[in-house]
């Protein structure tokens, strides 16, 4: 019998070919992230594909990005309609809205407790993103606050970063009054319907809008009241501040020069170093709320995470993407803190390079480890599930309170709206 | 003319000079921040400025552009084209053809036209999913094919549609789907006229509906990939100037193409 | 007298051209809508709600919340549109006269406003009327006024300003159906009339009104459901922080509140569909309203 060569060839060729699809399919998978801020969190996420698919050339993982608005109503139309079809394997939620999606939402989310060691991050992202003991997220960005301030235009006033290092709220409205007489600029832009600053005060100072069970402490919180009183009293004093109304209004005061100075974030670093005035900046930390019991410098304003979504046909490649760059490659981390301002949880990350680096831009100062610092300090709270909510009852009593109105009825109102609300 | 109306009628002329102002300012608003940089514009400065192919450069890198439009373009001509054809036979067998039920039929639609989308959007998603067709051109435009609100449009507009020139059609021995295609269509191509660019700029602008069905970057329509630009940490505001002004001359040219038709009158048209 | 077979054959012919868009709408509308009647039934959070009977309507009556949108909302529909409709109504008697100068750009110009973007329209009217922005500036040039006015931070100035960006939008749009309807009338209707004498405002009031009365009627009903559903402007002019409806909930509408309800909010589905019944009813009396009034005259 004549050997028939070619069709042997073919067919163990066709063998070949057969497993070798059968074994890509098993490791090669598509991975979908979505997220919003292409230029921050999205350069980040892109940088570790990059890192990740060197080493696992068979694996795709795309990012799909969206308004953040938009994609917390796609996220939650998706979950709530029951259908898995078409959600990502990846998802970036803030940190304010952790809780209400994992409570909302029971199963929809992969707990990752066994596959990432949270010993590694900074507790007060860890424990916000833990219900029942099961931790489901992979603690992304800090949002550790700090005093962003033009030393130029301070230095005129007469006061240098020493003059800040420990103040309280009264005393930075007395250097902003001070900045606003010499240089003719306000020292802050502010939004009166952004509780941004509510929130961060109220963390400064351990405390929050509910209690651990989750119950409003609104009424007959100390902290809470001192927080709103301190807030009001800056919005009654018109020299403090440029009224703005929205995100893109109050960035632009301090990035075209218009206001002296920011307290916010970390994550703005970036934004503020995009402006060409090096040596013109300063970061100091965070005022402190005075009377206040437990009040500090360390807080904290926004900062997300992500999470795996459980339905995800290529779940177990995302969790190990995940594992291998975002919970395990410090130099990754240094490499987005240096490109994109993002200021990681990840704290091994602390002992590399570029977060010890002084930075020229901020005057030579180390900020970033300013920053490490203050991070290691924030008092961890529990956001509970209606921060939303609760926000915008405070904003629904503020023009009333600053044309005067009295705090204890503003907080009774707002306590009563809550209440309402949350039923 | 007499005094008194020669003023009046200058008067006139020139509240609409001004309301045409005050129409146009925020579009040059929007050119002039396209040449601006962002600190510019948020700085208030109205001139025009330099950094406009540095602009475009910038968003024809972060977005692949022919595709982002080839979808807008494609979704907008397709849903404005089924959208007339459905509505439009629709409002005129409405109107034409009287009677009580058909009249409670259509009161009825005009109360599920105020059925605000928000409360829809999460069943309406079920059903899409369970059709299995996500994130795909019929998804987007599926919807809105039977508009209620262009329905009744076209049964307004009806009214005025001559009923002798039916009666001659009929006796002519015209079908009724020929006189509707026959002898409604060109008649009341300036209804047309005006739907279309009203359907085009709706689709081309829809929002909320696409933002739900769509998933990947390759389906994305121009209007979301503007949306997600402009909610940076911090803005680029000459980027998103730039994208809004490409995103925006489709729509004024097709108002420019088709508004002759709309103008011409009807009447003339027929004689 | 017309006999019985050609009225069948009329009605058959007359479902025959509504049967494609009646199916489609049976499809697309009737199911979302039947889920949303059902919904409002249900109260609780996230996904875990059980039969509430008549709970959540009992909870909108003590809702400071809800009253705030429903009376914003009032408030937006009759002020705006008979601003807006008015306006339209005369732009497009101008804009109809063949002798004006300038017509075709003029008619574009005031269309213009409507074809913009989401995105642009808020970031533009955002700068605009800014603290320091160029409405203001100009304002302050012209000493019309003499201190800045605080457009969205002021509480009674937001509700303007949103007034002010509706009308500036929609004016243009609701001006094109009256244009093109106007095209319908026989201009041997007016050249018979202007022969008689009758001066031009009485033409306008004796020809053009009663021959647009179905387009007006149109523009009405639809400005009101519009109105009603008033959602773009308030989600992003007077937004901060990703919620609208800013400053202290004065330009917040029940449609903003469904959507916050719905997606900002912890999601309380049941009583969102709630509100949005609020709507449906609102617009089926006024609509009712609308008809009998254009049907008197």
């Amino acid at each position: 019998m004549r050997f028939n060569t070619p069709r042997l060839r073919n067919v163990a060729g066709m063998a070949t070919g057969i497993s070798l699809l059968a074994l890509s399919s098993a490791w090669a998978a598509d991975v979908t992230v979505w997220c919003w801020a292409p230029e921050f969190n999205g350069a980040a996420m892109n940088e570790a594909i990059a890192r990740y698919t060197a080493a696992h050339p068979g694996d795709t993982i795309t990012v799909v990005d969206f308004a953040k608005g938009d994609l917390e109503t796609k996220l939650q139309t998706q979950l709530a309609s029951g259908t898995t079809e078409g959600l990502p394997d990846i998802v970036l939620i803030e940190d304010y809205g952790a809780q209400k999606y994992l409570l909302s939402f029971p199963g929809a989310f992969e707990p990752l407790t066994d596959k990432i060691d949270y010993s590694q991050f900074a507790d007060y992202k860890v424990s916000l993103a833990t219900v029942d003991g099961q931790t489901y997220s992979l603690p992304f960005d800090s949002g550790v606050t700090g005093l962003f301030y033009r030393s130029d235009l301070l230095a005129e006033a007469g006061y240098d970063s020493a003059a800040l290092q420990d103040i309280t709220w009264e005393q930075m409205m007395e250097i902003g009054l001070a900045v606003k007489a010499k240089t003719g600029k306000p020292m802050f832009s502010m939004d009166q319907a952004d509780a941004g600053t509510m929130r961060m005060m109220l963390q400064s100072a351990g405390s929050w809008y509910f209690n651990d069970d989750g119950s409003a402490n609104i009424v007959g919180n100390p902290v809470f009241k001192a927080s709103l009183e301190t807030w009001v009293k800056m919005l009654q004093t018109p020299d403090l501040y440029k009224a703005v109304s929205g995100w893109g209004d109050y960035t632009g005061a301090f990035n075209n020069g218009d206001v002296a100075g920011v307290y916010t974030g970390v994550w703005m670093t970036g934004g503020i170093k995009g402006n060409n005035m090096s040596g013109k900046w300063g970061v100091a930390p965070l005022p402190k709320l005075s009377n206040v019991e437990g009040a500090g410098h360390a807080s904290n304003l926004g900062g997300s995470s992500w999470y795996v979504l459980s339905s995800g046909p290529a779940k177990d490649t995302a969790i190990d993407f995940l594992k291998t760059i975002w919970a395990g490659d410090a130099d990754f981390y240094q490499k987005i803190l240096v490109g994109q301002g993002a200021f990681g949880a990840y704290l091994p990350a602390r002992e590399g390079e570029a977060y010890s680096a002084t930075d020229e831009y901020f005057g030579g100062e180390a900020v970033w480890a300013n920053f490490s610092t203050w991070q290691a300090a924030i008092p961890g709270v529990n956001y509970g599930i209606f921060t939303n909510e609760v926000d915008a009852a405070i904003v629904a009593q503020i023009p009333a309170l600053v044309a005067g109105g009295s705090i204890d009825e503003a907080i009774a109102a707002i306590d009563a709206q809550v209440a309402q609300q949350i039923q | 003319m007499s005094l008194t109306s020669k003023l009046t009628s200058l008067l006139m002329q020139a509240a609409l000079w001004l309301a045409a102002f005050i129409s146009v300012f925020p579009f040059y608003w929007m050119i002039a921040g396209a040449t601006n940089t962002a600190n510019d514009i948020t700085g208030g400065k109205f001139t025009l400025g330099s950094n406009l192919i540095p602009n475009i450069t910038k968003f024809f890198e972060l977005v692949d552009v022919p595709r982002i439009f080839f979808n807008s373009f494609f979704v907008a001509i397709a849903g404005t084209f089924f959208t007339l054809a459905i509505s439009s036979l629709a409002g005129y067998g409405f109107e034409i053809f009287r009677s009580k039920t058909r009249d409670r039929v259509f009161g009825g639609l005009l109360l599920m036209l105020s059925v605000p989308f928000a409360a829809m959007m999460i069943p309406l998603f079920v059903m899409f999913s369970a059709a299995g067709i996500m994130n795909t051109y019929l998804a987007i435009i599926l919807p809105g094919v039977a508009s209620i609100f262009m329905i009744f449009y076209f049964r307004q507009n009806t009214k005025a549609f001559p009923s002798e020139l039916r009666d001659a059609a009929r006796m002519d021995g015209l079908k009724e789907w020929q006189i509707f295609i026959k002898i409604y269509i060109p008649v009341m191509r300036s209804t047309y006229a005006a739907a279309m660019i009203i359907l085009f700029m709706t689709n081309w602008n829809a929002y909320l509906w696409p933002l739900i069905v769509l998933q990947t970057n390759e389906m994305k329509t121009i209007q979301l990939v503007v949306a997600s630009l402009a909610t940076a940490y911090t803005p680029d505001y000459g980027l998103i100037m730039v994208a809004n002004v490409l995103a925006t001359l489709p729509t004024i040219l097709v108002f420019f193409l088709l508004q002759r038709r709309f103008v011409e009158g009807m009447l003339g048209g027929v004689k | 007298m017309p006999d019985r077979s050609t009225e069948n054959r009329a009605s058959l012919m007359g479902w025959a051209f509504v049967a494609p868009a009646l199916t489609l709408l049976g499809i697309f509308m009737a199911y979302p809508i039947l889920w949303s009647l059902y919904m409002s039934f249900q109260t609780g959070k996230g996904m875990n709600f059980k039969f509430g009977g008549f709970a959540n309507i009992i909870r909108l009556t003590q809702d400071p919340v809800f009253l705030r949108a429903l009376s914003n909302t009032m408030l937006f529909l009759v002020i705006q549109v008979p601003i807006m409709l008015i306006l339209a109504l005369l732009f497009a008697a101008a804009l109809n006269n063949p002798k004006l100068r300038g017509r075709a750009i003029l008619r574009t110009a005031i269309f213009l406003p409507c074809v913009t973007s989401l995105v642009a329209y808020s970031v533009l009217f955002k700068s605009m009327f800014a603290i320091d922005g160029i409405v203001n500036d100009t304002l302050m040039t012209l000493h019309i006024v003499a201190e800045p006015i605080r457009w969205m931070i002021d509480p009674f100035w937001a509700k303007v300003l949103i007034i002010m960006a509706i009308t500036w939008r929609w004016a243009g749009y609701n001006m094109v159906f009256y244009l093109a309807a106007m095209q319908n009338i026989d201009p041997s209707i007016y050249e018979a009339a202007r022969i008689d004498g009758v001066p031009a405002r009485a033409r306008f009031f004796k020809i053009t009104i009663p021959m647009l009365k179905p387009v007006i009627l149109f523009t009405t009903v639809l400005s009101t459901i519009g109105t009603l559903q008033l959602f773009d402007e308030v989600n992003t002019i007077t937004a901060s922080q990703g919620i609208g409806g800013g400053p202290a909930d004065s330009t917040l509408t029940l449609s903003l509140y469904i959507y916050n309800l719905t997606f900002r909010f912890m999601p309380s589905f049941g009583y969102a569909a709630t509100v949005s019944w609020v709507i449906v009813i609102l617009v089926g009396i006024l609509s009712w309203v609308q008809f009998q009034v254009a049907k008197d005259r």
